[in-house]
């Protein structure tokens, strides 16, 4: 997969918890266009080896100049974040994908909802500008746990005017799936990024009113774990490696020097998805891309977020 | 008909069946779609609003207009043809809401014409439960002229719009409600295939 060196042009830091990095390309040629909603992985070096993050491009898509990219520090996670916070400083080096979207609007939606929670605001202010341009319908809806974490609160304001609606769950204010999904004219499509109990709050609440399932959009990316080590074996490649306590087993394959396909490394997409041979204990899945029923099979397995509890397993590859 | 390969923009119609998660039902029927709507009348009735239209249509086999008025006069509104029906259809579109479900039965030209009155208002294609009633007459766009014959019941029919001899294929535009048609006789003109009704 080819990728585009980038250093970093500026650094903000938008609330406690959340610093926002310009990234400019290396060589000062422009970046590859994309649409709002898109997002980019970032291999970060943390001590010696190669992270993986995926994060949301939150700048303009008629942007090329830069890319901007917000980060929440997450304390309990494999450093990842706390790099990024603590290590990453204006002129550091890194190389990200191209950009890839898995979280594009509508063309066929006639008004769009916009539901945010906290960092899951990231992608929408790429999608406010292309909505902004199009002139299509939309409403956003945000919310976060107290008003020093609202972060883009007034950049959102401004791009989006009384299109935007806040909602601070310290002041006791949160918001009502059911009443806001009720009465949204046909052709209303809905979106929602954000922690995994509001994504899915909204799914259940817009499938019980009757929303047809292509009109329910979601993203979640899944963060690595932390999770006990297990030995992998590569049927195709004839290699046998060790997943440590802290790597993920796609970035482990990839140690090994194993070209493992990859897209979104948050369990989203389902590019990374392997065939399971032989499992001598059990698998632990923590993607959203695999439905129940292949999940309880045991015969597949998302690398980039997965992990077994197992002695030894076999994957073809 | 198209055999060892399947067309994926074929359309497969299945049986009305009650969305159990909806905020209202919208049914729309015409001629003999009004045996779909009796099959759904007999399964379980949906708590939720439930309103009808039904078009007569002077080729159905039964008067299922009278029938359907007697069983539930309240939901449903008969109007005398499709064009009168799908003008009241699209009037009333606005006052609903997502969560509403689309039932449509009839022909398989209304079953398209009722799809694009949707489409207008965001509804896709896939939010919509079709069932194909009474016949399997076609609609067959012309490649060449552009021209759409209607009610086509041969493998091979004169196109209305330029009198060539179309093949029609399985390949169907959802926007336009038709089958592509094709000169059958290109290559050597005037050589035939046999013309069979394959649409009855």
């Amino acid at each position: 997969m080819s990728h585009l060196n980038v250093k970093v042009a500026a650094i903000e830091q938008v609330t406690e918890y959340v610093k926002h990095f310009t990234l400019v390309s290396e060589n000062g040629e422009k970046l590859p266009s994309f649409s709002g909603g898109s997002h980019v992985v970032l291999a970060l070096n943390i001590k010696g080896r190669i992270h993986r993050n995926p994060y949301s491009l939150m700048s303009s898509p008629l942007n090329t100049e830069n890319y901007g990219v917000s980060v929440r520090k997450q304390e309990l996670s494999r450093g990842g974040s706390v790099f990024m916070h603590e290590q990453i400083e204006v002129g550091s080096r890194f190389q990200i994908t191209y950009p890839v979207n898995l979280f594009s609007l509508s063309k066929l939606s006639h008004k769009n909802i916009l539901i945010a929670g906290g960092i899951g605001i990231t992608p929408f202010l790429s999608q406010i500008v292309d909505l902004n341009r199009t002139q299509t319908d939309y409403e956003l809806h945000y919310a976060y746990r107290s008003p020093e974490h609202g972060a883009f609160r007034e950049e959102i304001q401004e791009m989006c005017g009384d299109r935007s609606h806040f909602y601070v769950a310290s002041d006791g204010q949160l918001i009502d799936f059911n009443d806001l999904l009720s009465e949204q004219p046909l052709g209303t499509h809905v979106y929602v990024c954000g922690p995994e109990p509001m994504v899915n709050a909204m799914i259940a609440a817009a499938r019980e009113l009757g929303w047809p399932e292509k009109h329910i959009h979601n993203e979640q990316f899944t963060a690595p774990q932390i999770g006990e080590s297990f030995k992998v074996k590569l049927a195709i490649s004839n290699i046998e490696l060790e997943v440590p306590t802290d790597m993920s087993m796609l970035e482990a394959i990839e140690e090994a020097g194993v070209d493992a396909p990859f897209l979104c490394r948050g369990g989203a997409c389902g590019r990374c998805e392997l065939e399971v041979v032989a499992c001598d204990g059990s698998i632990i899945h923590h993607d959203n891309y695999l439905t129940d029923a292949e999940k309880n099979s045991g015969k597949k397995i998302m690398p980039c977020v997965s992990r077994a509890k197992c002695q030894n397993i076999v994957v073809n590859l | 008909m198209e055999r060892q390969y399947w067309i994926r923009s074929k359309p497969v119609y299945t049986s009305l069946l009650w969305h159990e998660k909806a905020t209202a039902h919208l049914v729309i029927a015409e001629g003999d779609g009004g045996m779909a709507v009796l099959k759904l009348l007999q399964q379980k009735y949906p708590t939720q609003v439930v309103r009808g239209f039904y078009a007569k249509s002077s080729d159905s086999l039964k008067n299922y207009a009278d029938i359907i008025s007697s069983l539930i006069p309240d939901e449903f509104t008969v109007f005398a043809n499709a064009n009168d029906a799908l003008k009241s259809l699209k009037n009333s579109l606005a006052e609903y809401h997502m969560g509403t479900r689309f039932y449509v039965a009839g022909s398989e030209a209304f079953i398209w014409q009722v799809a694009k009155e949707l489409y207008d208002f965001g509804v896709q294609d896939d939010d919509i439960e079709k069932e194909l009633c009474g016949t399997l007459a076609r609609s067959v766009y012309c490649v060449h002229c552009k021209a759409i014959t209607h009610n086509v019941h041969h493998n091979i029919v004169n196109c209305t719009g330029c009198q060539r001899k179309l093949f029609v294929r399985d390949h169907f535009s959802r926007r336009l409600g038709a089958y592509m048609g094709l000169m059958v006789d290109a290559e050597q003109p005037g050589d035939i295939p046999t013309i069979n009704e394959v649409y009855p």
